[in-house]
């Protein structure tokens, strides 16, 4: 769906290396690596969100059709590329990223409304997968982190996107908390059959949960500068 | 993606943030409440002089100074122009003299000519009927005669330095009001007034039998003057300046009627400086609002970029609220001025029917139309600087 060639990104003496990477369906991936690595600097070139720099093949294809996104960057194609990512992707930011004048509801709700579906039981089924079925009417200030990540993991699927991206989606929660928010994202894209890639520090818990470790490699240049490389899976 | 998506959206921000809305709303109605007053007061105003001025015949009175001689068919020509709204001969002012008597008193009175459309009489009272005249109301209260009341009106000359008299019986058809003819007066039809000049003259007046010379060749009447209205305020001035272009002075109101222009003009331009000035204040104070709602919003806006909204929803998102903004502060802007203008009119009434304040529905829609535009154009800023905001950028900021 996602394949990415000799993709790189450069930003103050840091420099990323993406030499393959290849996003299939139902394909469960852990982004693992110290902090600094550039797990999320990933993410967000995964997600249509930061452009990549000059040369290599960043491509995405849908029902078939093929969108060059290292052109559309290229060209400032920014609201194909917001298009794009409306459809395809949903993402699970660190710490929730909800809107706070917006109900539960309508915030799992958002990411259908943009793309114009119909309204039906989806928002409610995935709250009560998600354990947050008699949360819907509160505004997000009114719950706890971990509720509110799950309300991130449903806007994140509601919509059922081809990709999920979720970024350290358990770091702000007590670890009882944690493996049962990442137990239930990943049954959740699992059931979607959805591409699921989680950047997490915490291997053990990646590993519990069944996710594949993908490892971002540091190594550090003379001059202070860093750089970070995504190894083969293996 | 959908405009109602994004009214709703926006909506539910403009609520949740509801003190901050109310704060922009009320400092809008700060500026627009008092503008309204102030150009209701100078509509009300100005409009209310214009009709003062029209509704009294004497600003459209042209009057000719000195002696002139002007044929029946040169007055009916002037009659029949369409600036003109009454036109009448008249006779000498020395022979258009009357001694009326009604019982044991008597006063002498200026005589008038009258026809139909005559501005200063009720069109009820016209035409005369032939022996009926209409009085003055302060020579009607010297005689003590009434509407229907029948009196003598004795009109004299000197034929070889012996005096003469001859009386005929009028009846006193109405009374004009002493705001339509404030001196002693008889408005009668301008046979009567020829009749008298004749007599006077020397001449026979065979219609009412009054001894005299008979001219076997008369020529064509002449008359020195003439009664003359224009149909409007406005051609007063051109109708000024046709006589001057023909040599005939004349005294106009022109100079009161410029007045009012001026006073409107100069009215208009105080209101303008003054609406510039605040709607200039209140335009920044919008622009710097609309900054900092983005800058505050920040994280939010960029959610949704993240999501995929484009950069069209995130300029409608800012837009909105401030259309949001304009349309309240509007409406209580319209509720106070309406208050205002109650206690303003109640205050300054004079004349049932004149109102100090008031706007047309015209200039309401005019100023929801403005207040919408500069409400969003202010936004503009922020929503340009809001469709500039990367996904990427605090995503992370905890």
């Amino acid at each position: 769906m996602l394949r990415l060639r000799d993709i790189g990104k450069s930003r103050n003496g840091y420099r990323l290396l993406v030499p393959r990477l290849d996003l299939r369906p139902g394909q469960r991936l852990a982004l693992v690596g110290p902090s600094g690595s550039g797990k999320s600097t990933l993410l967000d070139l995964l997600a249509l969100v930061l452009s990549p720099d000059p040369g290599g093949t960043l491509e995405l294809t849908r029902d078939g059709r093929i969108s060059d996104i290292a052109g559309l960057w290229r060209h400032g194609r920014q609201d194909l590329l917001a298009e794009l990512r409306s459809r395809a992707m949903g993402y699970v930011l660190q710490t929730g990223g909800l809107l706070g004048f917006l109900d539960v509801r309508r915030n799992i709700g958002l990411s259908r409304a943009l793309l114009g579906m119909a309204e039906d039981a989806t928002v409610q089924r995935l709250a009560e997968r998600l354990e947050i079925a008699d949360q819907l009417h509160k505004l997000p200030a009114a719950l706890s982190v971990g509720q509110r990540q799950r309300v991130s993991i449903a806007r994140a699927l509601a919509h059922s996107p081809a990709i999920v991206l979720a970024d350290e989606p358990t770091a702000s929660l007590d670890p009882l908390n944690a493996e049962r928010v990442m137990q239930l994202l990943v049954a959740q894209a699992e059931e979607q059959g959805a591409c699921i890639v989680v950047a997490t520090h915490d291997e053990a818990l990646a590993q519990r949960v069944g996710l594949q470790l993908q490892r971002l490699q540091v190594q550090r240049s003379g001059a202070g500068g860093v750089l970070a490389t995504l190894l083969e899976a293996g | 993606m959908g405009l109602a998506l994004m009214s709703q959206l926006a909506w539910h921000d403009y609520r949740a943030d509801g003190r901050l809305s109310a704060c922009a709303v009320l400092a809008l109605v700060a500026v627009l409440a008092p503008l309204l007053v102030l150009f209701g007061l100078k509509f009300g105003l100005i409009t209310s002089l214009t009709e003062r001025l029209e509704r009294d015949p004497g600003v459209r009175e042209i009057v000719p100074l000195g002696g002139g001689r002007f044929s029946a068919e040169a007055i009916a020509e002037l009659a029949a122009r369409a600036d003109v709204a009454f036109a009448l001969p008249r006779t000498r002012q020395i022979a258009a003299t009357a001694e009326l008597s009604a019982g044991d008193r008597g006063v002498t009175v200026e005589m008038i000519p009258t026809a139909a459309g005559d501005p200063l009489v009720a069109p009820a009272l016209l035409p005369l009927p032939a022996d009926g005249v209409l009085l003055s109301q302060r020579a009607a209260e010297k005689l003590g005669v009434e509407a229907g009341d029948r009196l003598s009106a004795a009109f004299g000359r000197q034929v070889d330095g012996r005096p003469e008299y001859q009386r005929t019986d009028l009846l006193v058809v109405g009374v004009l009001p002493l705001g339509a003819f404030p001196r002693d007066a008889l408005f009668a039809s301008l046979s009567l007034l020829e009749a008298a000049e004749d007599y006077r003259d020397g001449l026979a007046v065979p219609a009412l039998g009054w001894p005299g010379r008979s001219e076997a060749q008369r020529s064509a009447r002449v008359y020195p003057g003439f009664r003359l209205y224009a149909a409007g305020l406005e051609d007063v001035e051109r109708l000024r300046r046709y006589f001057a272009a023909r040599n005939l002075e004349v005294a106009t109101q022109a100079q009161a009627i410029a007045q009012l222009r001026s006073l409107s003009r100069n009215l208009s331009l105080v209101f303008w400086i003054i609406a510039s000035l605040a709607l200039g204040g209140a335009f920044a104070a919008m622009t710097a609002s609309a900054l900092a709602a983005v800058e505050r919003k920040r994280r939010a806006l960029s959610v949704l970029r993240l999501l995929g909204f484009s950069s069209t929803a995130l300029v409608a998102f800012v837009v909105l609220q401030a259309l949001y903004t304009g349309v309240f502060g509007l409406i209580l802007a319209w509720g106070l001025y309406g208050a205002a203008e109650l206690g303003l009119n109640r205050l300054f009434q004079q004349t049932p029917g004149e109102y100090a304040c008031s706007l047309l529905f015209g200039h309401y829609l005019l100023a929801l139309l403005a207040t919408l535009l500069c409400s969003s154009l202010a936004a503009a800023s922020g929503g340009w600087r809001a469709a500039r905001i990367e996904a990427s950028e605090g995503l992370r900021d905890v």
